[in-house]
């Protein structure tokens, strides 16, 4: 299978006024075309300075990052702004909705960044990314009268919507309850099902559990890696089940 | 001056053109359109902040539009002025010089002024092609029972032109009237030509041409009357202002004539006698250039030929240029008053602008990880500083514009005076312009500021 995210021997290193914090130590890990990883690991252990920097979001003191095949680990801001633009979606543990733009807007800003134009097409395009979620009827509500659940489905169709080759979550259920922690993981499962890669941030046996592939990190380092075995969907009610269960076969999410 | 003039104005055409286009480009282009309806957005879900913030900038806008139409009124005002003396025009007066014989003045005659040689000498003077001499003085006009305290002007028929008064009735003294031979039947005729308020007053009922007045015993036949005529002087002139309805014209030699040397004038009871040739000359120059040169020619010959400082030269010019200066002086006031109520304006933008950005820093986090680049995020702040200046600027137009047609109705219901004022269509777009300048460089800082944060720090940011 083909590598979409390669990081070879990456070091982050912190320089605050006395001391250097070493947050990656030498990261080397290979993420390949439909995998659905979950980075494990107690706190401070790294997870998130790691997929700051898969993201794009930083730029590594060492090391190398292919993204594709380029070479990410050198290009300067607006570049940067460009491949995450075209290349990655990210889920936040705290939604991280424009409270003042309604859903359809919300879905609508990646695209804004992209410099291509914004029509009818682009906006029936983030519509039918809100009918994906199950948030079809939802269209021109503001985050604030949504739930949690509802608001990261918000977040998960933003994240969507650019066509991403690699999606990114930190913490994606860090704020929701059970049931519906169950109901991200089941979208992001059936999203990794049509082929979309994922790499998530946790620290819950439970959400980890999801993934196919599990990562522990200690210390800046990657201790150990384990496969899950693919586990059976739970039943889910209401509007996103609907949603799932018409999914079609989709070849370019 | 004027170059400056021309290039302030240049600049502020620029930079309104510029402005222009990028708002067009702005409404033109899908994206445009939607990122000024997102700062409007942003704008509107804090109203009253918004408007508080352009407070300034409104203030300053109207300022600038209402000063300058008012200060654009009174030079106009000045200049309308002006033009009634007739730019092109020196006016020289004899002046009755301060008497050191204090004693023994009531049985003088004092004897003054410009005389018919003077005159001739100005007319030696290239560039003067006109010239209209005067006798003025009071005196009372008869007809029949009635009475009224006039003013006589003895003069020319080229008096007419060189005041571009209009006639109501009948005609203006002519040539023929003055100038005519020794023994002709206009000879040293007594035709008269009325004032509009002494031929209403004399005559009330009647059509006053072909009638008769009678001056000093005299008998004139009214063979015109003057359409109502606007004071002159009065603003700042050096001399009085003076009422010209009362006036009554006849011919100067007919003055002379009648009149001899020596003109008696009753006033306040004491009676005066004075001997003035001609109380004043208005001299018409062929070029507005040859005008100064022309004054000081006559001037001159004044010196020279005067023993006494009996005489004035008004150029009517001077004033122009002295309104000139008085309008930069007003103008230069304006401009640092408006700059500084714009700088205020400006602070407060800049002020609201650095809170909104530590306010949204999260915001910035998110756009940024969604793929804005930094030139996307400074965009988003510059223009919703600049659609808030713009709409400052917009509301500082309509204060500006309510302020130049109230003020001056207000004073005119309060006072019976009238206040003019002219609205300079370069101070809309000028005071227009400034505003969203001010935007773009109060919110440049603010803007950068947020272009430059982390993105990391930022989506960290509670
Ligand atoms: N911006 C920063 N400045 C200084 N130290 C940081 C910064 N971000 C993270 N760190 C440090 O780097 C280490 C790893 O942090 P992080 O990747 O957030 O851990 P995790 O997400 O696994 O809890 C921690 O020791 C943290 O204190
Ligand atoms: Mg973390």
């Amino acid at each position: 299978m083909a590598a979409v995210a390669k990081v070879i021997d990456l070091v982050k290193n912190y320089y605050l006024e006395a001391v250097v914090v070493r947050a990656l130590r030498g990261v080397t890990l290979t993420v390949n075309q439909g995998d659905f990883v979950a980075l494990m690991g107690p706190s401070g252990s790294g997870k998130s300075t790691l997929l700051n920097l898969l993201g794009c979001l930083d730029r590594p003191t060492s090391g190398q990052y292919f993204l594709g095949d380029q070479d990410v680990s050198e290009m300067d801001d607006d570049h940067l702004s460009e491949i995450r633009s075209r290349y990655l979606g990210f889920v936040f543990q705290s939604y991280n909705l424009l409270p003042q733009y309604t859903v359809v807007e919300n879905i609508e800003v990646p695209l804004v960044y992209q410099g291509g134009r914004l029509d009818e097409s682009t906006r029936a395009h983030c519509i039918r990314m809100a009918e994906l979620v199950g948030l079809g009827e939802r269209l021109d509500h503001r985050p604030m009268q949504l739930s949690g659940g509802q608001q990261q489905r918000v977040a998960i169709a933003r994240a969507l919507v650019n066509s991403p080759h690699v999606i990114l979550a930190d913490e994606p259920t860090g704020n929701l309850d059970s049931k519906t922690s169950d109901e991200i993981m089941v979208l992001l499962t059936r999203l990794n099902q049509q082929g979309k890669t994922i790499i998530m941030v946790t620290h819950e046996n439970d959400i980890a559990a999801w993934a196919r592939r599990v990562v522990h990190m200690r210390d800046g380092h990657i201790e150990s890696e384990q496969k899950n075995p693919p586990r059976p969907l739970p039943e889910l009610k209401g509007s996103l089940a609907v949603a799932i269960g018409d999914w079609p076969e989709l070849k370019r999410l | 001056m004027l170059s400056i003039r021309d290039f302030v104005q240049t600049l502020v055409l620029l930079n309104l053109g510029g402005l222009a286009v990028f708002f067009g480009i702005m409404l033109f282009v899908a994206k445009g359109r939607r990122n000024i309806v997102l700062a409007l957005r942003s704008l509107w879900l804090h109203k009253l902040r918004s408007f508080l913030s352009v407070l300034g900038i409104i203030v300053g806008t109207a300022a600038v539009i209402a000063l300058m139409a008012f200060g654009e009124g009174s030079m106009q005002d000045a200049l309308e002025d002006i033009k009634r003396q007739g730019a092109t025009n020196v006016i020289v007066r004899s002046v009755k010089p301060p008497d050191n014989s204090t004693s023994q003045k009531r049985t003088f005659v004092v004897a003054y002024g410009l005389t018919r040689q003077d005159h001739e000498r100005f007319l030696t003077i290239n560039s003067v092609v006109q010239s209209v001499p005067m006798r003025i003085f009071p005196q009372e006009v008869r007809r029949l029972h009635r009475m009224v305290l006039g003013r006589v002007v003895g003069t020319t028929a080229d008096y007419q032109k060189v005041n571009k008064i209009d006639i109501a009735k009948g005609r203006f003294l002519l040539d023929a009237d003055n100038y005519e031979d020794e023994g002709a039947d206009n000879y040293m005729r007594n035709v008269a030509v009325l004032g509009s308020d002494i031929a209403h007053q004399l005559f009330p009922f009647e059509d006053p041409v072909g009638q008769t007045v009678v001056l000093q015993s005299q008998h004139y036949v009214v063979v015109g009357v003057l359409a109502d005529r606007m004071p002159t002087g009065g603003s700042g002139g050096s001399q009085a202002a003076e009422d010209f309805n009362k006036d009554v014209y006849i011919p100067l030699r007919t003055c002379w004539a009648r009149y001899g040397s020596r003109i008696f004038v009753r006033q306040s009871g004491s009676r005066s006698a004075e001997q003035v040739e001609l109380h004043q000359v208005t001299l018409t120059i062929s070029d507005m250039d040859k005008v100064r040169g022309a004054g000081d020619a006559i001037r001159d010959q004044l010196e020279q030929n005067h023993a006494k400082q009996d005489w004035a030269v008004t150029v009517p010019l001077d004033r122009l240029e002295e309104a000139e200066r008085a309008k930069n002086r007003y103008t230069l006031l304006l401009v640092l008053i408006a700059s500084i109520s714009l700088m205020v304006g400006g602070i407060g933008i800049m002020n609201i602008m650095l809170a909104t950005v530590t306010e949204r820093t999260r915001e910035i986090g998110i756009r940024r990880a969604l793929g804005a680049k930094r030139k996307d995020i400074t965009l988003q702040f510059l223009l919703e500083a600049m659609v808030q200046t713009a709409g400052g600027g917009l509301l500082g137009l309509g204060l500006g514009l309510t302020a130049v047609y109230g003020i001056p109705w207000a004073y005119t219901q309060f006072t019976d005076k009238t206040l003019p004022a002219q609205i300079v269509q370069m101070s809309i777009f000028l005071a227009l312009a400034v505003a969203v300048d001010v935007g773009i460089l109060f919110g440049w800082y603010p803007a950068r500021r947020a272009s430059r944060l982390d993105p990391i720090e930022a989506l960290r940011h509670e």
